[in-house]
């Protein structure tokens, strides 16, 4: 996350409206930046798109590419939002991103790992905060482990999404008229004249325009992300004494999801966590739930990049990750006899880490980056 | 619940601040009434359960306040770690002053009781005079008036030379061990309170490596 110089930030104190006009103004860039990603890639050849695909097709590829491409940003909403644009674009299949979608959420989780990981040198400190960081983790394999196949075999979780996206904007395969199209198609019409002005070859605009739009996507993420941390930090330091002082359950959930939704990071709310169950102030099992609040509350980002898009089909994607996460709460969190079981697995992890520090580093590094990478190799 | 993301209010470190200067309203109750069982002869059995009550809800809210504090940190980072590290010393010196005062009743059901003494005026005037301590201190918390608190400081030292002064005589009395020793605990338990009523007020107008010294760190106020 880019800092100002604590003179230059003192010197620079946004007040809040004009800080509110900025977000709105850097959300609108964000939907640019989606519009010329999809713009980009439909520039590009038939057989160049052909190509960049046909690795994912099968859906072990496509759930690592979603957790290394994830990791690479550090962000599910950046990522999801590029996989709305790819899907929006045609070249994706909504079938096809649905695994990438669910490695997304997996990826997502590293950042609060890495967190916990400051608190290696303190013992009981690092439990907490470990034990705090992976329940998201077990979370998210386990419903990958049980949704994905079931999706696999019966197509019912893009059969819902399907379902919702079909009576908001119609049919897949027809144009949707996004309004937000509209107000967008300037920007991203200015972007592909001057890009096409400096090359030739239709591969290499569309290759630009991507890149152009995956920077936009991220740096306008990046600073809605900070400045929207800024105007809302009082309320979440309040939802967050409130869960302390009373909260549990779901109403910790709804805090964790609008919190998510407020900053548009789901890695944020998580690692708000991590320090303070590191202290001991927020136990695991009221941890928990305000992470699976942010699991449904990061999804709002690739629904408001799907807003910027002229398939049917992005919206449905974006649909599919919000359906995930929700049938994945119903399943782990409601259902008693498992709602245990990520929390047993992540204290069981965490004391083993705390046994040997480097199975900390291990893990992450086996599980985030070496496991994907083998399985993108093996899959594609 | 959930509403309080909606809903306006205080900031966490306003919240914290009123929570404090509300622990301090309670150790002055805790205080007035544990040195009324030694002074007015007040019955203890009939004070006890509020004195134990007011103690409950400081220790309460001390560790309440302790959490929001480790809440404030992760939610902002480290832009006001020097404020959250003072408040967990301030919070800790009103809980400890808290503490002093149900020492002072302990006294009373012990036995002690100075009505009718010779020496009670002064006891009373003293007693007063400290009372008046704690609500000085928490305007200070609340107004952050850096001269008012330095003549407030040098009016602490000075009443805790006085205590001190008292402490010794009564250890030197020539007085029986039942006349004197109560005494001198009493003012003893008076120079604790004196001294930590005094780093409160360091802690709101000084920075954190100074809290609880003055003159450049010489003094220390925490003997």
């Amino acid at each position: 996350m880019p800092k100002l110089p604590p003179a230059l930030a003192r010197l620079l104190p946004l007040p809040r409206p004009a800080r509110a006009a900025l977000v709105v103004l850097l959300i609108y860039v964000f939907l640019v930046g989606v519009s010329s990603l999809e713009g980009g890639i439909k520039v590009m050849g038939a057989d160049t798109q052909a190509r960049l695909f046909d690795n994912v097709d099968h859906p072990l590829a496509g759930l690592f590419v979603g957790i290394l491409g994830t990791v690479l940003v550090q962000s599910s909403s950046a990522s999801t939002s590029v996989i709305v644009g790819l899907v929006a674009s045609g070249a994706l299949g909504v079938d096809a991103a649905v695994p990438m979608i669910m490695g997304a959420n997996i990826g997502t989780t590293v950042t609060n790992t890495l967190v916990s990981l400051g608190h290696v040198r303190q013992s009981n400190e690092f439990r907490r905060a470990f034990a705090a960081a992976t329940v998201h983790d077990f979370f998210n394999v386990l419903a990958v482990m049980i949704l994905l196949p079931l999706e696999l075999i019966t197509g019912w979780l893009s059969s819902i999404a399907q379902w919702v996206s079909d009576r908001l904007v119609g049919s897949a395969g027809a144009d949707w008229e996004s309004p937000v199209k509209k107000w967008v198609k300037k920007p991203v019409g200015w972007i592909e004249d001057g890009l096409g002005a400096m090359v030739d070859s239709d591969n290499l605009l569309g290759t630009m325009m991507v890149l152009v739009g995956l920077v936009v996507v991220l740096a306008s993420l990046i600073f809605i992300t900070k400045n929207m941390k800024t105007l809302i930090a009082e309320r979440v330091e309040r939802s967050m004494n409130a869960i302390l002082g009373r909260g549990g359950g779901f109403v910790a959930m709804i805090v964790g999801l609008l919190i998510t939704v407020a900053v548009q990071s789901s890695s944020i709310t998580t690692s708000i966590l991590i320090p303070m169950s590191a202290a001991g102030v927020i136990k695991l099992k009221n941890a928990y739930p305000v992470t699976l609040g942010a699991n449904v509350g990061t999804t709002i980002t690739a629904l408001l990049a799907a807003l910027a898009a002229s398939r049917p089909e992005a919206l449905t994607i974006a649909l599919v990750h919000t359906t995930f996460n929700v049938a994945g709460i119903l399943i782990l969190y409601v259902i008693p006899i498992l709602r245990p079981v990520p929390i047993m697995a992540a204290e069981r992890l965490a004391d083993i880490a705390v046994e040997r520090r480097m199975i900390a580093v291990a893990y992450v590094v086996g599980s985030f980056i070496v496991l994907p990478l083998v399985g993108v190799a093996i899959f594609r | 619940m959930v509403m309080s993301f909606f809903r306006k209010s205080e900031s966490g470190l306003e919240h914290v601040s009123h929570q404090t200067i509300s622990m301090l309203g309670d150790a002055r109750h805790s205080f007035d009434l544990a040195s009324t069982a030694v002074l007015s002869g007040a019955d203890p059995g009939a004070i006890g359960a509020d004195i134990e009550a007011t103690d409950r809800r400081i220790n309460e809210a001390e560790q309440q306040l302790r959490s929001e504090l480790v809440v404030h940190v992760s939610v902002r980072g480290s832009d006001d770690i020097g404020l959250v590290l003072g408040y967990t010393l301030l919070l800790k010196k009103i809980e400890r002053i808290g503490d002093q005062a149900k020492n002072i009743f302990e006294l009373a059901t012990e036995g002690v009781s100075l009505v009718g003494a010779d020496d009670i005026d002064e006891f009373v005037a003293r007693r007063q005079e400290i009372s008046l301590m704690y609500v000085e201190a928490a305007d200070l918390l609340a107004s952050q008036d850096i001269d008012a608190a330095r003549d407030f400081l040098a009016r602490s030292l000075e009443l805790n030379d006085r205590c001190g002064a008292k402490v010794r005589e009564y250890m030197q009395s020539e007085r029986p061990g039942s006349w004197a020793v109560p005494r001198a605990i009493l003012y003893r338990y008076w120079k604790r309170i004196v001294a930590n009523l005094a780093g409160i007020v360091t802690a709101a107008i000084e920075p954190l490596q100074s809290i609880d010294y003055l003159d450049d760190g010489k003094t220390d106020l925490d003997d």
